[in-house]
Order: C-alpha cells, then sequence, then structure tokens
C-alpha cells in the first residue's frame, strides 16, 4: 500500500515534470506564431494609410460629379472610383485596394427603445463587401477571410457571380456551399463560407463578392467606399496621408501609427510573460525534482528502518555490504520506474491539464483579437499551440525519475549497507 | 587427532554501556574439532550469545583472538567477514529467522546467492538439503505455512547451504515446544553423525545441553573449567545391537525389533 502511494506520488512528480517542458514549447510556439504573423501584419500596417470619406454627406471637392451617396456605406459617403488610379500616381505609393461596403437589401426589424418610447427599425440584415479580386491584392494585402470551412474554398480572381458568406449567413439561410442566394434581386453562388475570427466584432454577417458585381447590383458602378493605400515604405505614409488629404478635401486619410505602437507593446508583454512563464517552469521543476528525491529518500529511510532485521539476516548469512546496498538501491530504482511507467500514462494524458495548472498561459497567448483592425484585414492576435510531450520528453522524464531514485535510495542503501549484523538482528 | 575447526584464545569482549564498562566475556578458550557436537550453557547474561557472535563474525573481541578453520578472524578486515559468514559458518537462531517474502527453498538458496555455483546446482543442493531435514514436501511453503518447527529445519537446512565449516545455533530450541525442540536436537545431532557437521550450540537448556557430545559451561562471561560429556551418542552407537537397523538416541526399545535396547 504505502509503495503504491509513493509509486503514484512518483508518478505524479514527474508527470509534471514532463508536462511543464512541453508547456513552455507550446508557450514558445504561440508567441513564435504571433510574432511572425504580428510582424508581417505590422510591417503591412505600417505603409498602410486608410482612406475614406468623411464628409458624411455633400460632394467632396475633387471628386467628379455624379457620385452618390448610397444608405450606409462604412465611410459615410462613396468615393469616386477615378481617384484609386489618382492616388496610385501620388509618390511612394505602392498600390491602393479599394473597397465597397453596401448594406444589404434585406432587412431585419429591430426593436428600439429610447425615452421617447419604442419604435422598430429595419436593420439591414448584413453587408455586401464588394473586394477586388486581383491575384496581388488577394495575396499581399489578405483582402479576403481565411478563416474557411471546408467543403468550399476562397474567392478567386476573376470569380463573379460568386460569393463568400458568413458562417452566421449561412446557419441563417440555411444554405451551404453550392448555394444559391438572391442579392438586390441576382442570383448568387454559394463558393465558400468562413468563420469570422471575432464574434465580439458587430460586423460578421458578410458577404464577400467581386467589387464588380457589387457595383452592378446596388447600382454604384464608378463608387468605392474606401481605399487601403499601401506606400513604398513607413516612412513616406505620413506625407502620402497629407498629400491625399490636401489634394481631397473631405476624404480622411489615417495611419496606423498610434494603433502599430499598442500593438507593439502588447506583443512585448507577450515575450515578457512567456520569460515569466519560463521561470515559473523552471521553479515547477526544480520542486518536482526536489520533491521526487525527498519522496524516495524518506521511503526508503523508512524501509531500511523497517527491514533492519533482515538486513541483519542477510549479513549474517554472509551477504555483502555492496549485496545489501545495491539490492536496495535496486528496490528505490525498481519502485522509480515503476512510478516513472505511471508518470507516463498521467504525463501523456495529463499534459495539457497540468501545464495549464501550473503555467496558466503556457499553451496560448491571448493579447486581443479584431477583424478590420488595419483596412479590411483580418488581424488575430492571439495564438495557440499544442501541449503534448514528445518521445524525447518523456524518455528524459523517465531517465530523470530512475535517477533520482537512485540518487534518493543512496544514503539508505548506504546506511543499510552499514548496519552491523549482530544491531540487526536484536531489532524488532 | 582430530583436526581442529575453531579455537579461541583468551577471549575477552568488553562493552561500554552509558561510561560504564561491562565485561561479557573473559579469557574464553575454546577448542572445537571437527565433527564435534559442543553446547554451550549458562544462564541468561552469561555471554552465551556474545560468545557465539564472535565465533560467527557477527562482532569482534576486544582482546583475544579466534581461529576458524586455521585462518584468524579476528584480523580479517571488516569487509572480508561477510566471505567467512557466508562459506566457513552456518547460522541457526532462536527465532529462525527466515525471510517471510520467500518460501521454503529460496530461503535455503538465499545464502548460496553470489557463489560461483549455477542456479540448477543450486537448486539441486538446496533440494537435498530440504530432504536432508525432511521438508521435501513442503518446499514451496512461505514460513507463515509452516509450522515453528518446520521453520526451524529450514533454518537448519539454510545453515548448510554453503557446506560450512561450523554450525553456529543460538537457542535454537529456545522458540519450540519441548517436544519440537527434542526433534530438532534429534535432527542436529543426526546431521552431526550422518554428515559429520561440526556444531556449537547455546542454550540455558540443560536437558537440550546434554544432548550435545560435549558440555561447556558459562558463567559471568567465564568459561568453567569444568567439562561435561553429552549424551549424544556415536553413530555406532545409534544402530540396534540386536537388528542392526538405525535407532533414535532417544530410544529405549529399537522401533524395528521392539527389544529392549
Amino acid at each position: 500500500m504505502r509503495a503504491f502511494l509513493v509509486v503514484i506520488a512518483l508518478g505524479f512528480s514527474m508527470a509534471i515534470m514532463i508536462s511543464i517542458p512541453p508547456g513552455i514549447v507550446a508557450n514558445q510556439e504561440a508567441v513564435q506564431s504571433l510574432t511572425e504573423n504580428f510582424s508581417s501584419t505590422i510591417n503591412t500596417a505600417a505603409t498602410l494609410i486608410e482612406v475614406s470619406n468623411s464628409s458624411g454627406g455633400g460632394m467632396p471637392s475633387g471628386m467628379p460629379s455624379g457620385a452618390t451617396f448610397f444608405r450606409f456605406g462604412r465611410g459615410g459617403a462613396f468615393i469616386d472610383e477615378t481617384v484609386v488610379d489618382e492616388i496610385r500616381t501620388i509618390e511612394g505609393v505602392k498600390d491602393a485596394v479599394p473597397f465597397l461596403e453596401v448594406s444589404s437589401n434585406e432587412t431585419t426589424p429591430e426593436t428600439m427603445n429610447t425615452p421617447r418610447g419604442s419604435f422598430t427599425i429595419n436593420r439591414p440584415l448584413y453587408t455586401i463587401e464588394g473586394v477586388c479580386l486581383n491575384s496581388t491584392f488577394i495575396d499581399e494585402y489578405s483582402i479576403l477571410p481565411t478563416n474557411i470551412t471546408t467543403p468550399g474554398r476562397n474567392l478567386r480572381e476573376g470569380d463573379s457571380g460568386r460569393v463568400l458568406l458568413s458562417l452566421n449567413l449561412s446557419d441563417y439561410y440555411d444554405l451551404g456551399v453550392g448555394g444559391s442566394i438572391g442579392i438586390y434581386g441576382e442570383p448568387f453562388t454559394v463558393v465558400g463560407i468562413y468563420e469570422p475570427v471575432s464574434q465580439g466584432f458587430m460586423r460578421t454577417n458578410e458577404v464577400y463578392m467581386n467589387i464588380s458585381d457589387a457595383q452592378r447590383i446596388t447600382s454604384n458602378t464608378g463608387n468605392v467606399s474606401r481605399l487601403d493605400v499601401y506606400a513604398d515604405n513607413a516612412s513616406v505614409v505620413d506625407n502620402i496621408a497629407e498629400v491625399i488629404q490636401a489634394a481631397y478635401t473631405g476624404l480622411s486619410a489615417s495611419t496606423n501609427a498610434g494603433r502599430m505602437q499598442m500593438y507593439q507593446t502588447a506583443l512585448n508583454n507577450a515575450e515578457s510573460t512567456l520569460s515569466q512563464t519560463q521561470t515559473v517552469a523552471f521553479e515547477e521543476i526544480v520542486i518536482a525534482i526536489v520533491a521526487t528525491s525527498l519522496i524516495v529518500l524518506v521511503m526508503m529511510l523508512y524501509t531500511v528502518r523497517e527491514r533492519t532485521k533482515e538486513i541483519g539476516i542477510l549479513k549474517a548469512i554472509g551477504f555483502s555490504n555492496w549485496s545489501v546496498m545495491s539490492q536496495f538501491m535496486l528496490e528505490g530504482i525498481l519502485l522509480s520506474l515503476m512510478a516513472g511507467v505511471v508518470g507516463v500514462v498521467i504525463g501523456i494524458v495529463g499534459a495539457p491539464y497540468i501545464s495549464s495548472l501550473l503555467l496558466p498561459s503556457a499553451n496560448h497567448v491571448n493579447l486581443f483579437s479584431t477583424r478590420g483592425g488595419f483596412g479590411s484585414q483580418v488581424v488575430n492576435f492571439s495564438a495557440r499551440a499544442t501541449v503534448a510531450p514528445d518521445l524525447r520528453t518523456l524518455l528524459l522524464g523517465l531517465g530523470a525519475v530512475v535517477l533520482l531514485g537512485a540518487i534518493g535510495s543512496l544514503y539508505p542503501a548506504w546506511r543499510a549497507s552499514r548496519t552491523s549484523p549482530m544491531e540487526a538482528l536484536r531489532y524488532e | 587427532m582430530s583436526e581442529l575447526v575453531l579455537k579461541t584464545e583468551k577471549l575477552d569482549k568488553v562493552y561500554k554501556l552509558g561510561g560504564r564498562q561491562v565485561r561479557a566475556l573473559s579469557d574464553v578458550n575454546i577448542q572445537v574439532k571437527k565433527g564435534d557436537f559442543i553446547s554451550v550453557m549458562g544462564p541468561s547474561g552469561s555471554g552465551k550469545t556474545t560468545l557465539l557472535n564472535m565465533l560467527g563474525c557477527l562482532d569482534k573481541p576486544t582482546y583475544g583472538k579466534v581461529v576458524l578453520d586455521n585462518l584468524d578472524v579476528t584480523k580479517v578486515p571488516e569487509k572480508g567477514l561477510f566471505k567467512i559468514r557466508k562459506y566457513k559458518v552456518g547460522f541457526v537462531f532462536q527465532t529462525f529467522n527466515l525471510m517471510p517474502y520467500l518460501n521454503a527453498i529460496e530461503n535455503v538458496e538465499l545464502p548460496m546467492d553470489g557463489t560461483k555455483k549455477s542456479k540448477d546446482e543450486k537448486r539441486k543442493r538446496t533440494r537435498e538439503l530440504l530432504k536432508m531435514v525432511g521438508l521435501s514436501e513442503r518446499e514451496e511453503h512461505r514460513p507463515h505455512r509452516l509450522s515453528a518447527g518446520e521453520q526451524q529445519r529450514v533454518a537448519i537446512a539454510r545453515a548448510l547451504a554453503n557446506n560450512p565449516a561450523i554450525v553456529l545455533a543460538d537457542e535454537p530450541t529456545g522458540n519450540l515446544d519441548s517436544k519440537t525442540g527434542h526433534e530438532i536436537i534429534r535432527l542436529l545431532g543426526k546431521l552431526n553423525i550422518d554428515q559429520g557437521t561440526t556444531i556449537v550450540m547455546v542454550t540455558h537448556d540443560s536437558l537440550i545441553a546434554s544432548r550435545a557430545s560435549r558440555m561447556l559451561f558459562l558463567n559471568d562471561g567465564k568459561l568453567l573449567a569444568k567439562e561435561k560429556q553429552g549424551t549424544h551418542l556415536l553413530k555406532k552407537e545409534l544402530t540396534c545391537p540386536n537388528c542392526g537397523r538405525e535407532i533414535q538416541p532417544d530410544d529405549t526399545f529399537c522401533p524395528r525389533c521392539g527389544k529392549k535396547l
């Protein structure tokens, strides 16, 4: 019974030893993936200027006549598409990516409670997101969602009459891949369904389609609602923003300087969390090692005391000090080995739980998650990694427990071997 | 003259007990010849067990020497004594001291652990010994399933495992009832006669002591000059003069022919 309890205790000790390193690895992986993801996002964001019509009404100067206002596009009023090409010619501009965001013609009634009483408004059911399906834009500027569910695919260059539906909408319409949806009186084929990265943000019900389709069906030919302007490098971003604002009254050009500062701080925090986690992990492993050695030491000392008479008999019938010592050492090692096997089992099954218990931030790094943080890009500031001890860790853990078992048994075994046979035989 | 197996010269043992010196043995001189069956008698605290511990290399004398099989064991360093205990001496204890988790055959085999004998040789020797002590049928039994007498038989078989020069028995009948005690003494006597085993037995029981061939007396750590002849018979005397069959030392009538001995 005692041996059984010791085996279980040592098993847990070992499970801690083998669960923590994978926890740290997972933490490192999470931070690394976050850093990589984040770095490219930051690099792109640093060169980004978001251009929208901030006038909210009236015709911005510099814009050709004919541009119309339409319900509520995100930027308020629309921008004439010709501005896109004009902005592309500004020195230092690498590219300008147009978007057209228009509310759906389908609405859903929503009751509003105000001090003057409650009334019902018809809220648009979703937003049509018209994106310029140019392969360069798709690849370089991540203009489309990335979490596409299977089966199904993302939109591609040249897609027309095809849409990408949010998971919410797919559920709402009970519509799968290959299904057909009528938008502004025109049928569209659903080629894929995407899962929005954040449910916290309101605008998750979106239908992505080719910008030309969006313009046509919403009678917005020649209009875009906003532009993502990319500079050649971050140093010219402010100049370009000033040039745009000066040239087009009513257009607002905002850069991400402040936001990037915030993101960089958050990333630094993630790295500092990793470092703290590693320190805690190190301390916990040291505690587990000391605990393992102490358990074996106390257990074996107790065993030696309990079996004093037996030691006396063995010595009286001719066992050498070395034989007695090796017998107790072997016992300690075998006990540890059994505990090691138990520990491997506990470790394999419980590593994620143990590591999340001991290292709360072991398997995920979650700064914040948002959508549309940089233009249309989906920016995910969280990363998750799986905590699973690999074979090497398991073998190392097993080796460590056996070694600690041997170390813990050393003194008790030595004491046993030094016991005087005459004294030991008298022991009751 | 028979070969000397064991000899002590001016054996002294002094213990320190709380700053006080206690002389457990004083100037003990014993000579044990090959094939002897000696009993050392004395009251409790007379130094019997201390003497046996000296003879069996479990303890070292304060003064004097113990020569066992022509080797002065008092000069053997502590580290080397285990070999003497393994090959030269066989112990039989009052409380049997068998390993509770080993069966009879494993207990008897234990002293052979680490010897050059092969596994088969060890097993063969063990079976011979168990047969010799009359426990062939009980070899798979653990101590708790054996009677006290049977346990002592296993202990005797274990003492003989490495064919020692001498068997040292410390109150071998102390934990047994009178009948079983006599059976054990008879067994020791038989081994002494049949196998030529040299035995030194300490006891405080005069009747048991009298069954040896020589009786020595120890009092206050000193060996008394008087020495008595025991009732132990020689091999030739253990046959019936009428029919020639084997008889036991206790027998008054021959169990075979029924005639008075």
